[in-house]
């Protein structure tokens, strides 16, 4: 089709009005995803640093993360949790996010990283059609948090190759998993963006000499390792205690040992590389199931889906499922109480030995914390 | 290298403009703004 201008100029100043316009509304919806959610440091934070703290290559980098430190009042043995390497499994981002507001360690030090891949915020997987922020209702009214992808943000770290080699071991995956932190460790000093973020860990892990190391995680419904603990063959003893212990609780969990031909994997190359008992812990999330319709919000909190209540019907799950779904609150439960049976096992079990245990103090219990975490996230002025 | 990307981007950009002003045909001066849009993104390396 052919317009003939009498005035081309005007209408090509007119044109470029509009993409100056578009350009602008494009730009500031695209810079509007790299909004952190706010975190409220508790009265147990003594101090934040920096993950490039413990390996100053990743400094001034989209990767460079919160580190909360929690000093008990009595010296002991430390713990670290690792909330959000997969920032579309969000119920450990907030349960690490809920030990940075809540906790108060009695004895030992505890380190929290609520936003492990950092840059995995800041976008969404393709194709995936998820929201990018999801709200929890608390006695202060609603608060956002930041729903992502499982991967590095591939504006940080492009293109991924073909074939992913793992570093220390020689494992080929998939080219797209060279931007999945949990298989990146023990990660490397001149690597990618993800290997050096795995590296700094790695190496925080080291010098502060971290006994036992959690990583939080969730998997969809119908993948077999889910409401699970997967711990490295050095943790199992630790780690069927705390499942003993989790059970008396009224929680529901089984325990996997960490495959020793899985590398990348932080139970695996932590448990490998380092001295710390590594663990991981695997709640349900439907929102990230293949099986899942719609995916919004609603069913990143409530994990309610009516396709996965036929997949039940059908065996197709292993875990029960009803219209109740698989809520956040529960999964922030289960993560949690986690926790407080793996420090309460490890002084239990006196592996600190000379170092001393790990008491987190008192934390909400399963049931309560379970029936809404909203008061225990509640934003402070 | 980056600087390499952002000279070719930014040459684009300015012949695509001239071509917009230079062109009588509507559409064709359309076609044009919708590249302009990417290419500033780019260009600004905001996307």
């Amino acid at each position: 089709m052919t317009i003939i201008m009498k005035k081309p100029l005007l209408s090509a100043a007119v044109l470029l009005l509009a993409a100056a316009l578009c350009v602008v509304s494009l730009a500031s919806d695209f810079r509007a995803m790299q909004e952190r959610e706010p975190i409220y440091p508790g009265p147990g934070v003594t101090s934040v640093r920096m993950l490039s703290d413990w390996f100053p290559g990743i400094y001034g980098t989209p990767g460079d993360t919160e580190v909360y430190i929690l000093e008990g009042k009595k010296p002991g043995s430390a713990m670290l949790v690792l909330g959000g390497t997969h920032a579309n499994e969000p119920s450990g981002m907030l349960a690490a996010t809920l030990l940075v507001e809540n906790a108060q360690p009695e004895e030992g030090t505890l380190y929290v990283i609520t936003h492990t891949n950092q840059t995995g915020f800041t976008c969404t997987d393709p194709q995936e059609a998820a929201p990018m922020r999801f709200t929890i209702d608390t006695p202060a009214g609603p608060r956002w948090f930041r729903y992502g992808s499982r991967a590095s943000n591939p504006i940080y770290q492009w293109p991924d190759p073909e074939i992913y080699v793992h570093a220390s071991s020689g494992q080929q995956l998939s080219g797209s998993e060279t931007r999945n932190l949990n298989r990146a460790y023990p990660g490397r000093p001149d690597g990618t963006l993800t290997e050096k973020i795995a590296y700094a860990i790695t190496e925080l892990i080291r010098t502060e000499k971290i006994a036992v190391e959690v990583d939080l995680h969730e998997a969809s419904p119908e993948y077999p390792t889910i409401n699970a603990i997967v711990a490295h063959e050095n943790a199992m003893g630790l780690a069927s205690d705390s499942l003993i212990n989790m059970q008396l609780e009224g929680m529901d969990i089984s325990l996997e040992p960490s495959p020793k031909n899985l590398h990348g994997l932080s139970h695996r190359e932590i448990g490998d590389f380092t001295d710390a008992y590594a663990l991981l812990m695997e709640t349900s999330n439907p929102a990230q199931g293949r099986l899942r319709g719609r995916t919004d919000e609603h069913l990143v909190v409530t994990g309610q889906d009516k396709f996965y209540l036929k997949a039940f019907g059908y065996g197709r799950l292993y875990v029960p499922y009803d219209e109740n779904g698989h809520p956040i609150s529960q999964r922030v439960a289960r993560h949690v109480t986690g926790i407080a049976a793996f420090a309460n096992s490890y002084t239990e079990m006196n592996l600190g030995g000379e170092r001393g245990g790990i008491n987190l103090g008192t934390l909400p219990g399963y049931e309560e914390l379970e029936s809404d975490i909203g008061p225990y996230l509640c934003p402070k002025a | 290298m980056l600087y390499l990307y952002l000279g070719i981007i930014l040459f684009l950009l300015v012949l695509i403009v001239w071509n917009m002003m230079t062109e009588k045909n509507l559409m064709v001066q359309i076609d044009a703004a919708l590249v302009i849009v990417p290419l500033v993104l780019r260009l600004l390396l905001i996307k």
